[in-house]
C-alpha cells in the first residue's frame, strides 16, 4: 500500500481491485491520461473500508475522491464494501464506481439499488479500456462537481 | 270294452254270450248260427274294427268300428281280399299272406301294425287275429279285432293335445322303431305330412343314435336304457324329406302303455344355436388370433382379478407356462396397481373405474417367474362376456423405454452442462486473456524500435495471436448465449428486426455501397435480438463476400406448406461451392483465407442455432461465382406486418 501525502492540487483515487494486473494496467492507463491522480489501491474489500475509515496502518489515507470499485473481491466482496459506503454517513457522499468484468443484469440492477453512482463494464480491449477511463476521468474527475468535504491529513 | 273280452267273445262265442240259448244241429250250422247271433253285437261295436276273413283273406263281415275307423261301407268292402288294409310296401313282402299263415299255424295273433284308410291315410293299429276253425279243427276263416291306436283311448285324445301344444317336434315311437304319433311342428321340421310318417321307422327322419337307444342289449331292457336318457339332451341329426339334414336335440321319455313302452322324443332343431356356437367358437377363435397376434404381451382378467386368457408374448415376458397362470391372480405378475384398479369403490362401478382407464397407459412393475421385476406399461379395456366384463390388458415391456429415456435425460444434461461449460470456460478465459492482449499490446505500443527488430516481430505475433483469441473467445460466448441466454419467442415484427440488423450494419452498408432491398416481411414468433443477429449475420456476409462492384442484397418472405415463414437472404456475391454447403455451418469452419476475409467462422454456425432454436431450418442455395440465397423458417404469428 503506498499513498502519497495529498496536495490540494491533485485527486485521490481508491481502487479496490485484487487482480494485480488490472491494478497495473489501470494505473499505467490513469497515468497516460492525467498526471494529477493519485491512485490508492486496496486489494480485498476489508482493505478498503480500513483505508476508507483511516484504521490501522491507513491511518492517514486521503478521503478519495472517486471510488472504483470491482465486485468480485476475496475477504469482503465488493457488493458489501457497497453497503458499507452507502451505510456510512461519512462515506456514501463519495462516488463509488462500479468496474467489474461482470456483465450480468442482476449484478447491475443490484449495484444501483445498492446506490452505485454508475456501472462500468470492463472492456476486453486495451483501446476500448483506454476509451473508458478517459471517459471516467472527463467525467467524474473534470465535469462533476464533487462536495468539498475534504478531510486529509 | 278291453280287447281281452272281445277276444273271448270271438274265440268261445259260448261262453261269452249265455243269452244265447238254442243249441247248433251241426258244427257248420253251429257256426253259421253264432255268426248270425254275435254279428248283430258286434256290429254294433264302435271302438273296434271287428271283421271276418275266409281262409284266403276275403273279408266277409264288417262292422260299425271297421266302417268308422277303416272309412269302408260294408258294400264296397265285403268281397275284397284284406291286403287293402296294408301300405303298399308290406303287400310287397307278402305280410298279409304272413299274417294269414302264422294265424293259422298258431291260432291266434297279436301285434301292431300300420293299417292304410280307404282314403290312403295311415294309422297305427293294435290287431288280433284269430283263427277260425270248426269242431274238425278244418280252418274255416279269420277274425281280425283292431284298434286305432292313436285314438283308441280318451286320454290319448289329451295327450295328442299336449303333443300338438308343444313347441318342440314330437315323435312317439314304439319298440319295434316305427313311429306311432307326431305333433304338427314333427311334420313342419321334417317336412312330411303326417301319415307319410305314421308306421314309418323312425331311423327314416333320425338316420342315427336314436332307433339304437330303443333296443335292449343282452345286459339291459329297453326301459332300463331308457331309463338312463332321460332327461338328458342328445345331440343327433335329423334328416328332411328333401334329403337336408339338420342338427337336434332330442329328450326322450318312456310312456308305459297297452301296446308296451312307447318312447316319446321331444326334438328341437338346434340349427340356430349351433350356428351361434359356431358364430362363437369363430369369434372366439379371431379374438384368440387377435390376441396371439399382438406384439403385447396380453392378459385377461375378470373382474375377480383372475387370469383367464393370456397369449404367447404374455408367457415369454413373465417366463410362465400358460396352464401355470390361467386360473392365478393377476396380482402374481402386476403386484400393484392392476387389481386395484378392477375393484369397485363406493361411488362408482368397476366399468366406469375402467372407463377412465382406457388407453391410458398406465406404468407399473412386472414380477418374473424367477423374482425379477421390470417396468411395464398396461393399456386397459373392457370387455362384456358373458361371465360378465372381463379386462384385457396389453403389456409393454418398458425396460428399454426406460433405459432410453433415462439416456435421454442423461444426454440432454450432459448437453446442458457442456453449453454451460462452454460458457463458463470462454468467461473465465477472457479474463487472463485480457491480460495477454492489454500488455502485449503495451508492450508493443511503448517499446516499439526501442528493442532489436526481432523483438518487434516477436511482439507483433504475440498481439496478433492475443486478438485472435480474444474473438474466438467471445464468438465461442455469443455461441453458447444462443441456448442459455436466449429469451422468450415472442410476437416479433421481422421488418423491424431487419431494420435494426441494418442499422448495425450502416458503416459496412455505406462503405460498400450495398442496394438493399425487401420485401414487406411478417410478424413472427420470434426473440427479436437473435433475430435481428440473424439478420445481421446474412447480410454481413452479403456484404463481406463480395465481388468487385455493388452488392445487391434482397430480404424476401414467404408462407410455406407448413404454415411457416420461409425468409430468404439473396446476394450476388462469390457463391459457395455446393459441397460446402453443410460445412459453412459448422463452428469455426472458414472457406477463406485468414488474409483474404477476416473472421472465425461463427456468423453462419451462430445463425443455425438460433433458427433451430425456433423449430426452424437454415440451408443455402448458391452457384459459385453466381451469388447466394440462404433461407430459413419460423413459425409465423397471424397476420403479415
Amino acid at each position: 500500500m503506498n499513498h502519497i501525502e495529498v496536495e490540494s492540487s491533485h485527486l485521490d483515487i481508491l481502487l479496490v481491485e485484487d487482480s494485480p494486473g488490472d491494478v497495473r494496467l489501470t494505473k499505467e492507463v490513469f497515468r497516460d491520461t492525467n498526471i494529477d491522480i493519485h491512485l490508492h489501491v486496496a486489494s480485498d474489500g476489508v482493505e478498503a473500508m480500513a483505508f476508507l475509515r483511516r484504521e490501522g496502518e491507513h491511518v492517514s489515507a486521503p478521503r478519495p475522491d472517486l471510488i472504483l470499485l470491482d465486485l468480485n473481491l476475496p475477504k469482503m466482496d465488493g457488493r458489501v464494501v457497497l453497503a458499507n459506503i452507502k451505510a456510512d454517513a461519512n462515506l456514501k457522499s463519495i462516488p463509488t464506481v462500479i468496474l467489474t468484468t461482470s456483465e450480468s443484469e442482476v449484478d447491475i440492477a443490484r449495484s444501483y439499488r445498492l446506490q452505485a453512482n454508475c456501472y462500468l463494464s470492463k472492456p476486453v480491449q486495451l483501446e476500448a479500456f483506454e476509451n473508458l477511463v478517459k471517459s471516467i476521468n472527463d467525467f467524474w474527475l473534470t465535469k462533476v462537481k464533487l462536495p468539498q468535504q475534504r478531510q486529509g491529513g | 270294452m278291453p280287447l281281452e273280452r272281445l277276444y273271448d267273445l270271438v274265440h268261445d262265442p259260448g261262453n261269452a254270450s249265455a243269452k244265447v240259448a238254442e243249441a247248433p244241429n251241426s258244427a257248420e250250422e253251429a257256426l253259421r248260427d253264432s255268426e248270425e247271433k254275435y254279428r248283430m253285437l258286434l256290429d254294433e261295436i264302435q271302438d273296434y274294427a271287428i271283421f271276418m276273413l275266409d281262409p284266403q283273406g276275403v273279408v266277409v263281415s264288417w262292422n260299425a268300428g271297421a266302417e268308422r275307423i277303416k272309412g269302408y261301407q260294408a258294400d264296397e268292402i265285403v268281397g275284397h281280399n284284406f291286403s287293402v288294409f296294408f301300405p303298399p310296401e308290406d303287400i310287397k313282402q307278402g305280410m298279409p299272406e304272413e299274417l294269414l299263415r302264422i294265424t293259422a299255424t298258431n291260432g291266434r295273433h297279436e301285434f301292431q301294425g300300420m293299417r292304410v284308410r280307404k282314403d290312403g291315410s295311415r294309422f297305427l293299429a293294435s290287431i288280433i287275429f284269430i283263427a277260425l276253425r270248426d269242431l274238425a279243427g278244418n280252418l274255416r276263416g279269420f277274425s281280425e279285432i283292431s284298434r286305432d291306436l292313436s285314438e283308441s283311448k280318451e286320454s290319448a285324445a289329451k295327450y295328442r293335445g299336449l303333443l300338438e301344444a308343444a313347441p318342440d317336434a314330437m315323435v312317439v315311437v314304439n319298440q319295434g322303431g316305427e313311429i306311432v304319433l307326431l305333433n304338427v311342428q314333427a311334420e313342419k321340421q321334417f317336412g312330411y305330412r303326417r301319415d307319410e310318417l305314421i308306421g314309418q321307422k323312425v331311423k327314416n327322419i333320425i338316420p342315427q343314435g336314436f332307433a339304437e337307444r330303443l333296443i335292449a342289449d343282452g345286459t339291459r331292457t329297453a326301459a332300463e336304457a331308457l331309463a338312463q336318457q332321460i332327461g338328458t339332451g342328445i345331440e343327433l341329426n335329423g334328416h328332411r324329406k328333401d334329403g337336408s339334414e339338420f342338427p337336434i336335440e332330442i329328450m326322450l321319455s318312456p310312456l308305459e302303455s297297452t301296446e308296451g313302452i312307447l318312447v316319446t322324443a321331444a326334438i328341437r332343431d338346434i340349427s340356430v344355436r349351433k350356428a351361434v356356437e359356431k358364430h362363437l367358437g369363430q369369434m372366439e377363435g379371431r379374438y384368440r388370433g387377435l390376441l396371439e397376434a399382438a406384439p403385447d404381451a396380453m392378459v385377461v382378467v375378470n373382474e375377480g382379478g383372475d387370469i383367464v386368457l393370456l397369449n404367447v408374448q404374455a408367457e415369454k415376458q413373465f417366463g410362465y407356462h400358460r396352464d401355470e397362470l390361467v386360473g392365478q391372480k393377476v396380482k402374481n405378475i402386476i403386484p400393484q396397481g392392476f387389481a386395484e384398479r378392477l375393484i369397485a369403490d363406493g361411488t362408482r362401478t368397476a366399468a366406469e373405474a375402467l372407463a377412465q382407464q382406457i388407453g391410458t397407459g398406465i406404468e407399473l412393475n412386472g414380477l418374473r417367474k424367477d423374482g425379477s421385476e421390470f417396468p411395464i406399461e398396461i393399456m386397459l379395456s373392457p370387455l362384456e362376456s358373458t361371465e360378465g366384463i372381463l379386462v384385457t390388458a396389453a403389456i409393454r415391456d418398458i425396460t428399454t423405454r426406460k433405459k432410453t429415456d433415462a439416456h435421454v435425460l442423461e444426454l440432454n444434461r450432459s448437453n446442458e452442462e457442456l453449453g454451460q461449460f462452454a460458457y463458463v470456460a470462454s468467461h473465465d478465459l477472457q479474463e487472463p486473456l485480457r491480460m495477454v492482449a492489454s500488455f502485449t499490446e503495451l508492450l508493443a505500443r511503448r517499446y516499439k524500435g526501442k528493442l532489436d527488430s526481432d523483438a518487434d516481430e516477436f511482439i507483433s505475433f504475440a498481439v496478433d495471436g492475443a486478438r485472435r483469441m480474444q474473438r474466438l473467445i467471445q464468438d465461442l460466448l455469443a455461441y453458447s448465449r444462443v441456448a442459455t441466454k436466449g429469451n422468450d419467442l415472442l410476437r416479433t415484427s421481422s421488418e423491424e428486426a431487419l431494420r435494426r440488423a441494418l442499422m448495425n450494419l450502416r458503416g459496412a452498408i455505406e462503405e460498400s455501397s450495398a442496394l438493399l432491398t425487401h420485401d414487406p416481411l411478417p410478424t413472427v414468433m420470434a426473440d427479436e435480438r437473435q433475430l435481428i443477429q440473424v439478420f445481421q449475420n446474412l447480410i454481413g456476409n452479403a456484404i463481406k463476400y463480395q465481388n468487385p462492384g455493388v452488392p445487391r442484397i434482397h430480404i424476401s418472405a414467404a408462407r410455406n406448406a407448413d404454415k411457416k415463414w420461409t425468409f430468404s437472404v439473396k446476394d450476388n456475391g462469390l457463391g459457395i461451392d455446393p459441397q460446402y454447403f453443410e460445412k459453412i455451418f459448422v463452428i469455426f469452419q472458414r472457406l477463406h483465407k485468414r488474409d483474404e476475409f477476416s473472421g472465425t467462422g461463427i456468423g453462419l454456425a451462430i445463425c443455425k442455432r438460433i433458427v433451430e432454436r425456433h423449430g426452424g431450418t437454415i440451408s443455402v442455395e448458391s452457384q459459385l461465382g453466381h451469388g447466394s440465397t440462404f433461407t430459413f423458417d419460423l413459425a409465423g404469428s397471424e397476420g403479415k406486418s
